[in-house]
């Protein structure tokens, strides 16, 4: 089967190659010129200017949009994780074949619904005279002020990641070696001991992982952190909407985007290597 | 695990939860729906009258049709192309080893786990840089190299399903590569490329940021309605939700529809969970 | 004290839905003993296992573990840990962590852990291991590792699985001899499931056949393999010839039997008092048959069968021939022995065997 490059294998492997290497892969690499470029008379010249990257470093505004979407991130992860997992649990324990295979279907439904939509439907539920409000004045609470606070960011952040995290989750539970809970059983292991001694150690790849593609996701986003969360502070990913729509400060949001990269990469490759750390030798 | 060893009282309390869970995923969606009928402008408990009032307001307004448009066409060339990149990463990866395989398939994974405002602003730049931004063919390209990961998911899924032997045994009856791909690889792999085809176009449907970025004045639909949303509170973004959930949900279950008569499985997701969970063997 | 029933099963049924894994199951184990459950796959014996450990629940009957009953005792509640035939070790702990397992579950201190756990690598000789983890073990250290886990608590009982199956045969051999030795010193209680006729019979003092859910036979090994009780257990000993027909005389030396192969004279057993007319079946032991060219003398049983084909088993040789009504007949022979005769596939022989080869099912 390995023969040597032919005509035949070309049509069907460079498409990818070539589309990716040049819409993906450039445009990223573009980023990092880009971000070393210099603007004048509001217009965009090629440059090797480091100061985009001082100035933007500099700036105490940055740090903070920074620690706000880092924090904000990171408590989505270990929320979402948190409020996904009996799910996921349950869905891979307690249900039935049938049943299972329904829940997995309704997850992957939202994949699929704008989630534009959505965040616009919860500023319905959450507004000061929002359904929720009237719903409490019903039985003589509140008004509660749900919407432009970090509780409405964590709702979006929640409707965002909640179904991918149950269903990596999911998957990763039901793969766990049902012996093993037997045997945790067998050695005088409790019901729910078993869940934090076994099934939790046993699915743990998975279970990084899930919360990591939350982190990825929720870090990302703009759009709850400005239409729940009401944008103030701003964090990263709405400082970058911000710099890029108003004007030609492409620069500095590359220099945003690039600092987002990395903060990725590092938190992805700390995640994968405690997910799959090994005990002893 | 067998009914000797878990409680009642705790399985009824999952299973709750799971409703629960259920219902703060559906809650906006189907909240969307009914706010969809609802004459009040601000919508709020209880209900104002049933009224078709958005709906006429968004069937009038000439810049949603533009929008929809854009959205059609971007969609239908997006999973064009995207399905037929990604097929041909799915088929070189079942067939082919070679140097560099790693790279080539993190090239073809990757672009799912990059922050859309990254993807957008980086898109934006570049493709402005080569003149290619402002207009549809950018929310296409854009689209492509999002969509196509997908793609190759769904067809590699459909190829690992294969045996590899059925394409040597054709070539051993005298076909040629081309007519093996012709009568061999592809009708098994049709139900997949079906599939691929409808999830993609659902994706780009729904795509938002990106498409904002690198648009132009040639919105889509979903950056009309992130439009909407900056502006004030407009029902007509639940019927807009409405419509492209219909849609989307339409392209979806006929996408389901196809992998499921093939390969007997409901879900195409489900085809990772093995079938022996919660069956005890004597 | 030895022949003192630790377990007893009462009347126990197991039900899946429709399917009946174990039908009303009586059965004593007695304390010290080293019984062997044995049967093919989907005779009920894992599922019986199963029940003992509370990991499966019974769905009629009584089970009773030093006179109590058990059955509505959850299984982290219940002394008899068992070794699973994956053996179920835990991959995210070490060897020492596994082995600790069940005495942090029971809450014992830290110190007497680390004596108890200490003295258990020891014991198995895995103690240079202590640290490793368990995925980069080899197949009988991981055994070790499962068998020290089950019984650093020291239990009565210890149960296990088809625990030998994934070995190689050499490694096998060396962990039944390990085994037998461990439950010799011990003292304790082993229930020891598996479908191989080696393992059960080189180590266990009883053994349980089990076919469909039903025991059919239950004795020590030499009794199983010299007098089995009814067909199944034959035919699942595998060495046999079974013929079933009709007494047509029976005189106090012999029993005269009638089948569809012939007529044959055959020992009478106590067990089985027959008289004329009734339906009997008996068996002979593939290397208590003579194959000869020439037709061999009076007074042994005798028929004609023709030659279907040789099967090579190492040392010996299985001939299997076909005589009257396609009544199967399998020999089995040392190659020396086989070269002096015409065998070919086809060729007619004469098999024969004395009176008293023969053992006449009781079970039938």
């Amino acid at each position: 089967m390995r023969k040597s490059i032919t005509f035949y294998g070309l049509t069907f492997s460079l498409p990818m190659l070539v589309w990716q290497a040049l819409f993906f892969l450039a445009p990223l690499l573009f980023l990092i010129a880009l971000s070393f470029w210099s603007v004048r008379n509001f217009r965009m010249e090629p440059d090797f200017n480091p100061d985009n990257w001082t100035r933007m470093l500099g700036r105490a505004v940055f740090w903070q949009a920074y620690l706000r979407t880092f924090l904000l991130s990171a408590s989505a992860a270990v929320i979402t994780s948190i409020l996904a997992f009996p799910c996921a649990y349950a869905i891979a324990f307690k249900l039935s074949e049938t049943a299972r295979r329904w829940a997995i279907f309704l997850m992957v439904i939202p994949f699929f619904t704008s989630y534009l939509v959505r965040v616009y439907s919860w500023q319905i539920f959450l507004s000061d005279n929002g359904i929720f409000n009237a719903l409490f004045a019903q039985v003589g609470i509140g008004p509660f002020g749900m919407l432009n606070s970090s509780f409405g960011v964590m709702i979006g952040y929640l409707t965002l990641s909640f179904p991918l995290v149950v269903l990596l989750q999911l998957f990763s539970l039901v793969f766990v070696d049902k012996t093993l809970i037997e045997a945790a059983h067998n050695l005088h292991c409790g019901r729910l001991r078993t869940v934090f001694e076994v099934i939790v150690p046993s699915a743990k790849v998975g279970l990084v992982i899930a919360a990591l593609f939350c982190f990825i996701l929720t870090f990302g986003d703009f759009v709850s952190p400005l239409y729940l969360g009401g944008g103030d502070p701003p964090t990263l990913s709405i400082l970058i909407t911000d710099t890029t729509k108003s004007g030609q400060q492409w620069p500095r949001a590359a220099v945003i985007a690039l600092t987002m990269i990395a903060t990725l990469l590092a938190v992805a490759f700390a995640a994968v290597s405690f997910a799959y750390r090994e005990r002893g030798r | 695990m067998n009914s000797f060893n878990s409680n009642r009282l705790i399985d009824w309390a999952l299973k709750l939860y799971v409703l629960l869970s259920f219902g703060f995923i559906f809650a906006p969606i189907a909240a969307s729906f009914v706010f969809s009928f609802n004459v009040d402008r601000f919508p709020s408990l209880p209900l104002g009258g049933f009224s078709m009032i958005w709906y006429e307001a968004v069937w009038a307004d000439p810049l949603i049709w533009e929008g929809l448009r854009n959205t059609l066409i971007a969609g239908v060339v997006v999973s064009a192309l995207a399905t037929a990149i990604g097929f041909g990463a799915a088929y070189t990866d079942f067939r082919y080893k070679f140097f560099g395989k790693s790279v080539y398939m993190a090239l073809a994974l990757l672009p799912p786990t990059i922050p859309v405002v990254i993807l957008g602003l980086a898109m934006l730049a570049f493709l402005s840089n080569i003149s290619l931004s402002g207009a549809i063919y950018s929310v296409i390209i854009a689209h492509v190299v999002m969509c196509a990961p997908f793609a190759m998911a769904i067809c590699r899924l459909r190829l690992s399903q294969m045996d590899p032997s059925l394409e040597a045994a054709a070539w051993n009856l005298g076909a040629s590569e081309w007519m093996a791909m012709r009568h061999v690889i592809i009708p098994f792999c049709k139900p997949a490329i079906f599939a691929a085809l409808f999830i993609t176009m659902a994706v780009s449907f729904d795509e938002f940021a990106v498409a904002w970025f690198v648009s132009g004045l040639n919105e889509t639909l979903p950056v009309k309605v992130l439009g909407f949303l900056q502006g004030q509170v407009s029902p007509r973004i639940n019927v807009i939700g409405t419509f492209v959930f219909i849609a989307s949900m339409t392209l979806v279950v006929l996408a389901q529809i196809l992998l499921m008569r093939r390969s007997g499985t409901p879900a195409t997701t489900s085809a990772a969970a093995p079938a022996d969970i919660g069956v005890v063997t004597p | 004290m030895t022949d003192q029933a630790l377990v007893v099963f009462d009347g126990v049924a197991k039900r899946f839905g429709n399917f009946v894994a174990v039908e009303k199951l009586n059965l004593e184990i007695r304390k010290g003993e080293f019984l062997a459950i044995m049967g093919s796959s989907g005779c009920g014996k894992t599922t019986t296992l199963r029940m003992l450990a509370g990991l499966e629940a019974p769905s009629e009957g009584e089970i009773r573990l030093d006179g109590k009953r058990i059955n509505d005792l959850p299984t982290w509640n219940r002394d008899t840990p068992m070794v699973w035939q994956s053996l179920a070790l835990f991959p995210f702990l070490t060897v020492r962590e596994n082995v600790e397992f069940s005495l942090r579950m029971r809450g014992a201190d830290k110190a007497a852990r680390r004596r108890r756990v200490d003295k258990w690598l020891e014991r198995m000789q895995i103690t240079e291991f202590a640290d490793r983890n368990v995925a980069h073990l080899s197949g009988g250290q991981r055994q070790r590792v499962a068998l020290a886990r089950s019984l650093v608590t020291e239990p009565q009982i210890l149960l296990l699985d088809e625990p030998l199956s994934a070995l190689d045969a050499h490694l096998k051999v060396r962990m039944q001899s390990v085994l037998s030795n461990l439950q010799r010193e011990l003292g304790i209680t082993f229930v020891y499931v598996t479908h191989s006729q080696s393992e059960a019979f080189s180590m266990a003092d009883r053994v349980v056949i089990m076919s469909r859910g039903r025991i059919e036979q239950i004795g020590n090994p030499q009794e199983i393999y010299r007098a089995p009780r009814t067909k199944f257990v034959a035919e699942f000993l595998g060495s046999s010839n079974i013929f079933a027909g009709e007494v047509s005389n029976v005189s106090e030396a012999a029993v005269k039997i009638s089948t569809p192969a012939g007529e044959f004279d055959v020992v009478p057993n106590a067990a089985k008092p027959l008289s004329k007319g009734n339906k009997a079946t008996f068996v002979v032991s593939d290397d208590r048959l003579h194959l000869s060219n020439r037709p061999p003398e009076d007074r042994l049983n005798r028929l004609q069968a023709s030659v279907v084909g040789e099967e090579f088993v190492g040392a010996t040789a299985v001939i299997h021939l076909e005589g009257a009504e396609r009544i199967e007949i399998k020999v089995q022979k040392s190659h020396d022995e086989l070269e002096q005769l015409n065998l070919e596939p086809g060729a007619q022989v004469w098999v024969s065997w004395r009176p008293d080869a023969t053992h006449i099912l009781p079970g039938e």
